[in-house]
């Protein structure tokens, strides 16, 4: 038997610290990362009446601290699909996206499961990296078929 | 004497889920308080029967000063 607690995460970080837990985490699901928005492959086909669809997600538990960088944004795409990662108005992180041949519906579960990993995988870095600043140790790491990852700590 | 361990699930949204395990007492609850701090907002807390058991070693508590910015 054991004691068990459940905790939901609060992304609080400055941006090169986030960043590369996007960075990691998307291309884990296939995208490539577009070195800015000025240079990515416009999803956008000016000739076409219909525009793409576009969806707005935030991540309400976040906050990114303000940094000396301006360049707070990450641009990826995959399959005609353009998410574009930033720090909205208020501090938070900010997920916009765009997709010619996607439904609203469909890319906002795509967004939902990019900011998830990208959740997880800042989390990861920072159980870890606490822990063994703690002296404590991983002796054991699996991920699961449903990508959950599961780590055995020991208090050496 | 078992082995104590902590075990801890991150699922794919980032949401954490820690079992104590072979740790006595209330030597566990600090545990639970100092993954919190590192990781955001305590959602659950169950204390199992293991935690009324009496401990007869000493253990080494966990040091919990994590800075968290919280808004």
């Amino acid at each position: 038997m054991s004691s068990v607690v459940v905790i939901t995460p609060l992304v609080i970080a400055g941006w090169p610290v986030i960043s590369a837990a996007v960075t990691a985490a998307v291309a884990s699901m296939g995208f490539n990362v577009v070195q800015s928005a000025k240079v990515a492959t416009p999803v956008i086909d000016r000739e076409r009446i219909r525009p793409p669809a576009k969806v707005d997600i935030e991540l309400d538990d976040s906050e990114i601290l303000a940094g000396a960088t301006s360049d707070q944004e990450i641009v990826v795409e995959k399959d005609g699909i353009r998410a574009t990662f930033s720090r909205d108005e208020r501090g938070a992180l900010k997920l916009c996206m765009e997709g010619e041949s996607y439904t609203k519906q469909q890319l906002r579960q795509i967004g939902e499961e990019l900011v998830g990993r990208g959740t997880q995988q800042f989390v990861y870095h920072r159980v870890v990296t606490e822990l063994k600043q703690r002296g404590m140790s991983i002796v054991q790491e699996t991920v699961g078929a449903d990508r959950t990852v599961k780590l055995r700590v020991r208090n050496v | 004497m078992s082995q104590e361990e902590l075990e801890i699930e991150i699922d794919p949204s980032g949401k954490v889920t820690m079992r104590t395990k072979g740790i006595k007492g209330p030597v566990c609850m600090q545990y639970a308080d100092l993954l919190a701090q590192i990781v955001g907002r305590e959602e659950a807390r169950e204390r199992t029967h293991e935690y009324y058991e009496t401990n007869v070693h000493e253990h080494v508590r966990p040091t919990v000063d994590v800075k968290q910015h919280r808004r």
